[in-house]
């Protein structure tokens, strides 16, 4: 069959059309990247995960294995559930022998083994050995009545570290009834495991955000992230700053979120080690660091602290800035900070 | 070329338009700020009222006369009643943008509006 002039030239429209609108919808597919959101509930938090990419197969694999990430660390750090065949923190406090060894799972006791590090780095002012004592101060958050004594505190059972004993080859032994608590760490900690997860998939343009920590990678925009900071004495969504920056982790630690009052008082959920009360220096405190897990200590370890003496170091730490929401609603913030402003 | 040639460069052309919307929709969208009348005393914030939601609503305050009543509405403000000689706040009529302003000297208010175009990706709680 000859074709005629015409249809030479229809068909070569044709061609040339086709090919622009692939173009096209490339050109629109790599310049919109999408925002894939999905949200999980994990060590009593809703967390939520925005990845920024176009390729929605890949989002989508990264989002159950981010599931299946912070379902692993939630079972395992959980110490008031237990599951078949999953040796963690409950079974610990509960079901381990005296002088018993038993062996864990290596992201378990590689937690441990980091808190015990950070035990010994703050002074003891971060300590995961407070089981018992923070037991005793639930079940007044629950009645809502009443305070507890320091003898109530300090009898009900071994606040010690050195109970916890870590072996070679993922054993971990208990010397007596002390009881082991993640709270204060798990979240940021299983944060920053997700994060890098999700870099090492390639997948570099994301927010997690779990409550009172939040991570951030690069920018889907080339600009920064704007990270809201709630303000510790309004409701809702109120915000006092905005922490601008990528790659970096934001973790606050504030009185106002598990509490009671009783007589005029306000008891948060902040134990300090050394009284066994809750501090009342400050509303909130909020770190910002590259790593989830160090910025989750240190907001503890700093909320307990005096303000000059956590000034002091945390301005002695390099990359690490911070901001003080005092009681008294004076805000003041770290030397470096204003690389976030 | 046939007629199914037509068709499909019809219907490529049609998918490239409607693409190419809801591009455009999903970005326009995305580009919310808050906007606020700021309505302050003698240099001191006494009211800020949200001006995103389009209901009509009306605020009292009170001026260094007595009580100044104000009218907000979809994005707008403006004050319909205050005790003054010349009552200059009141003819101002609405005002809309942060670059307008309502000052009512005599009873020491201003009104002035804030737009904040800062989008915030997430908040720390």
């Amino acid at each position: 069959m000859k074709l005629t002039k015409k249809q030479y030239l229809y068909r070569g429209i044709f061609l040339i059309l086709t090919g622009l609108t692939i173009l096209l919808y490339m050109f629109i597919y790599n310049v919109d990247i999408k925002e894939h959101s999905k949200s999980f509930f994990y060590m009593d938090t809703y967390i939520n995960v925005k990845i920024y990419s176009n390729n929605t197969r890949k989002v989508n694999e990264a989002m159950l294995e981010v599931d299946k990430i912070y379902e692993k660390y939630h079972k395992l750090t959980n110490r008031y559930d237990s599951y078949p065949n999953i040796t963690n923190i409950y079974y610990i406090n509960n079901n381990l022998g005296m002088n018993e060894k038993i062996k864990i799972e290596k992201e378990l006791y590689n937690i441990i083994d980091y808190a015990i590090d950070a035990y010994y780095e703050s002074n003891g002012l971060f300590n995961i050995a407070l089981g018992n004592a923070i037991d005793v101060w639930r079940s007044y958050r629950i009645q809502g009545h009443g305070v507890p004594t320091y003898s109530e505190l300090s009898n009900i059972g071994s606040l010690s570290i050195d109970d916890i004993i870590l072996h070679d080859d993922y054993m971990i032994e208990i010397d007596s009834n002390v009881k082991i608590d993640l709270g204060a760490i798990s979240k940021g900690y299983t944060t920053e495991i997700v994060g890098n997860y999700l870099e090492s998939v390639g997948l570099d343009k994301y927010i997690i955000n779990a409550g009172g920590s939040v991570k951030v990678g690069n920018h889907y925009d080339n600009e920064k992230y704007k990270i809201g900071i709630k303000d510790p004495q309004k409701g809702g969504n109120e915000i006092f700053k905005v922490v601008n920056g990528n790659n970096i982790s934001v973790v606050t630690s504030g009185s106002y979120e598990r509490y009671y009052e009783y007589n005029n008082e306000v008891y948060h959920h902040i134990i300090d080690p050394k009284t066994l009360y809750p501090p009342r220096n400050f509303l909130a405190v909020t770190v910002i660091s590259k790593d989830s897990k160090m910025a989750d200590i240190l907001s503890t370890v700093v909320f307990l602290m005096p303000f000059d003496e956590g000034k002091e170091y945390i301005d002695s730490l390099i990359n690490v800035e911070a901001i003080w929401y005092k009681n008294n609603g004076q805000i003041h913030y770290s030397e470096g900070f204003n690389i976030y402003e | 070329m046939n007629k199914s040639d037509i068709k499909l460069i019809l219907g490529l052309i049609i998918l490239v338009i409607l693409v190419s919307a809801l591009m455009f929709i999903i970005n326009i969208a995305t580009v919310n700020g808050t906007k606020k009348a700021l309505v302050y005393y003698d240099n001191d914030l006494i009211l800020s009222i949200d001006l995103d939601d389009s209901e009509f609503r009306e605020y009292k305050v009170s001026g260094y006369n007595g009580d100044v009543i104000l009218n907000a509405s979809n994005g707008k403000v403006r004050v319909v009643e205050e005790i003054s000689p010349l009552h200059i706040c009141s003819y101002q009529g609405w005002i809309d943008s942060p670059h307008e302003i309502i000052i009512c000297l005599p009873n020491r208010i201003v009104v002035k509006i804030e737009e904040q175009k800062e989008k915030i990706d997430t908040i720390v709680r």
